[in-house]
């Protein structure tokens, strides 16, 4: 009776998941196109060599990796802080929470879009106004030199997901015992000491849990990058799975991209798992 | 009738029923049936879908079936046709094809030369090959089955099918939507007594559209005026297949093959030609400063926008221009300029049978029409770009195009007739993008051009070994 109930669950697993990494893992190792399955010849290793060798994939997982944690990085601690400001019970912090759920609700691609018009550096609002208040005499060419793509990039990724991160911790601020902190401040710590002593500690399965959502999400930033930049300028800000997008969804080189597909989730397990590790210590959420 | 003449009646009768039912379905055999519905997989907005909505009902009572159009952006588009074409599944019966995507279908597409040829397969519409504009057709449609990198020799004879199979290749479709680069300026300006005198004393010619990229320097550089936000010109500079068009039109203005890789494999992109058109290209942007900022992120979406709201004087795009509700100015096209030769960008959108289809012959039938100077003729008030000359013509003598795309459409067909297309690679947007990149790099000025086009030559020739093309070191 057990197994007829699980079996339904398993058998759509089992095919939608299983099966498909099977399929991956096997045309990793031969060399053919999605159009010329005729083709198809057994070539060992000789794909993920191919991957490896390759200075524009190597120096697109370095783009991915350095995104990543920049973009994760800055999101935690402006959730932290917009989570520490909005976590007391009051009506203005029910509107600014609120509020922070706009950036979050919109669609990635339209953001991207909507980003572009406002760094065009021609009739964009972000230069109109930056000029405008004199911070800057000409217009900044956002997404044409390579430092200021980053900042567009990591700025969007940062303006849509930080909420996301803010959330999460406040709801943690405003579920953690009050006790330890009465204590602290009994004890005579000021206002700091006792958030780094003792709030923060508390958070600490909180910050796990956004890290390792954001992480998933920011490694699988696509649409965003693809939009506001392509990439550029030059290869500056091409992301993996641009390189993957192409190889395997406009080359179809079913090959290489399932080679391309598997180390990168290697990578990104052993990432993943030892970033768990050092945030995951003494976290009932983890253990 | 007594019951013995009766019985024989009957006997007749059944025989006659029985055999003449096996010699019409021998006669169904010889001509496909038709079928109620055809499927039509086609591109949203880049191969102007409104213009084939249009043509629907007509369509529909010509050749007594309906046109059932499912229309997809461009990246879903080649994902759609790819997966189906890679299943075998024989659901579209005509698919719409890019002329990059082609390299890698020519097994999996219908060979249509015997259909051209079948006159029992013509009988609603003479398909009149020879109508379409030979550039276009030859660039588009004609492949050579076993070597599918080749390009028909004689790009500029008249379409014969005939010619076509002597030579070993095949077509594969017919042109409907044939895109190329034109160069759009405001006629206002170049008309204006005021900027006329100007530039003549200046420069102490007359003010001119510049009918090659000489002249054009010059008259980019008079139109620049940052403080008053007017630019020369605007470039598709940003790092994607754009920065290519734009490239690759240089490159062949300059003298060297326009697709930027020869069929026998030789680097024309990295080439003396290719470094210096690339130079003359930077140079806009970095040295002669003739375009407006963030140009090297643009796409040609950018051009539109930035030509449509008044801030450049001259612009290449892929499609007509117009100017926003707040800029008092009139828009009129010429060829893009030369240099010691001329070969505008082109691509086009041709209508395939799928091999898979059930439907062949009726498809083949409904591409003929959808293709035919009728269908292209009536498109027209949809923006079609046309693929036959004909159509251009008619263009030509219609006032309402006139009035609303001044001479677009002149400027598109004689640019289309010296259109240069595409390397023809199974692996195109991989060796495309790196060549972005390179001119991507030098627009920006992070590179200088010959270094970034060195820098480019060994990935572009190791990417080409990969997909099995044979390629010389040196």
């Amino acid at each position: 009776m057990g197994w007829s109930l699980v079996c339904p669950a398993v058998v759509i697993l089992l095919l939608m998941t299983i099966a498909p990494t099977i399929y991956l893992l096997q045309s990793s190792f031969f060399s053919f196109t999605l159009l010329n399955p005729e083709l198809k010849r057994f070539v060992g290793l000789q794909n993920f060599v191919q991957v490896i060798l390759d200075p524009t994939i190597r120096h697109g997982i370095l783009v991915t990796l350095l995104f990543v944690v920049l973009a994760v990085g800055i999101e935690l601690i402006a959730g932290l802080i917009l989570a520490v400001a909005l976590a007391p019970r009051s009506l203005g912090n029910t509107i600014g929470s609120t509020v922070l759920l706009l950036p979050f609700a919109v669609t990635p691609v339209v953001s991207a879009l909507i980003w572009r018009q406002l760094l065009n550096p021609n009739y964009g609002w972000v230069d109109y106004y930056l000029q405008r208040l004199g911070i800057i005499g000409r217009p900044i060419e956002w997404l044409s030199s390579a430092p200021t793509a980053w900042v567009a990039i990591v700025g969007l990724d940062v303006w849509q997901w930080t909420p996301f991160v803010a959330l999460i911790l406040m709801a943690g601020l405003q579920g953690i015992p009050k006790e330890p902190q009465e204590a602290a401040a009994v004890d005579g710590a000021n206002a700091w000491q006792t958030f780094w002593h003792v709030t923060l500690p508390q958070l600490r399965p909180f910050i796990a849990l956004a890290v390792l959502l954001r992480l998933v999400e920011a490694f699988k930033t696509f649409g965003t990058v693809q939009i506001l930049t392509g990439g550029g300028p030059g290869r500056a800000t091409e992301l993996i799975n641009l390189t993957l997008y192409r190889i395997g969804l406009q080359d179809f080189q079913i090959g290489a991209a399932a080679a391309l597909g598997i180390l990168f989730l290697i990578l990104l397990s052993i990432i993943v798992s030892q970033l768990l590790q050092v945030l995951g210590k003494n976290t009932e959420l983890l253990e | 009738m007594q019951r013995r003449d009766f019985l024989r009646l009957v006997a007749c009768a059944t025989g006659t029923a029985v055999f003449g039912g096996t010699l019409s379905s021998r006669g169904a055999k010889a001509a496909a049936t038709k079928p109620q519905k055809l499927n039509l997989l086609y591109a949203t907005a880049e191969a102007d879908s409104e213009a084939v909505k249009l043509v629907l009902p007509d369509f529909a009572s010509k050749l007594g079936i309906k046109l059932n159009l499912e229309t997809f952006p461009y990246a879903a588009l080649q994902q759609k046709v790819f997966a189906e074409l890679a299943s075998s599944s024989a659901f579209y019966d005509i698919m719409v094809v890019d002329t990059p995507w082609m390299p890698a279908l020519t097994n999996k597409i219908e060979p249509l030369s015997s259909y051209l040829k079948n006159p029992q397969l013509n009988d609603i519409t003479d398909p009149e090959i020879k109508d379409f504009i030979p550039a276009v057709f030859y660039d588009a449609a004609v492949f050579n089955p076993k070597k599918s990198h080749l390009h028909f020799p004689d790009s500029n004879a008249p379409v014969d099918v005939a010619e076509i199979e002597k030579q070993g290749f095949e077509i594969y479709g017919l042109p409907l939507q044939a895109n190329v680069l034109t160069l759009a300026y405001r006629k206002d300006l170049f008309e204006d007594p005021q900027e006329q005198q100007a530039f003549q004393s200046k420069y102490g010619k007359p003010l001119s559209v510049p009918e090659t990229w000489d002249d054009f320097v010059p008259v980019a550089e008079f139109f620049t005026r940052p403080d008053k936000r007017l630019y020369g010109t605007t470039l598709m500079a940003g790092s994607g297949d754009w920065a290519v068009d734009d490239f690759k039109t240089l490159v062949a203005c300059w003298g060297a093959d326009g697709h930027l890789i020869t069929d026998d494999f030789k680097m024309s992109f990295a080439s003396p030609e290719g470094v210096a058109a690339l130079t003359f290209y930077s140079d806009l942007i970095n040295k002669q400063k003739v375009t407006p900022p963030g140009v090297t992120s643009f796409s040609w979406d950018d051009v539109a926008d930035t030509f449509n709201s008044g801030l450049t004087a001259m612009a290449m795009n892929y499609h007509d221009m117009k100017l926003n509700s707040g800029v008092k100015g009139e828009v009129a096209y010429a060829m893009v300029p030369k240099k010691v030769a001329s070969g505008p960008h082109f691509g086009t959108w041709i209508l395939s049978v799928n091999k898979f289809s059930k439907n062949k012959e009726w498809a083949y039938r409904a591409v003929a029409w959808l293709t035919g100077a009728e269908a292209q003729t009536k498109m027209l008030e949809k923006q079609l770009h046309p693929s036959r000359a004909s159509v251009y013509k008619e263009a030509a003598a219609n006032s309402s195009l006139q009035k609303d795309f001044a001479n677009f459409y002149d400027v598109l067909g004689k640019s289309l007739a010296v259109g240069v297309g595409r390397a023809r690679l199974s692996n195109y947007f991989d060796v495309s993008k790196v060549i972005a990149v390179a001119v991507n790099n030098a627009a920006t000025g992070s590179q200088k051009p010959q270094a970034a086009l060195d820098a480019a030559l060994p990935q572009v020739k190791e990417m080409l070994k990969q997909a099995g093309y044979t390629v010389a070191d040196n």
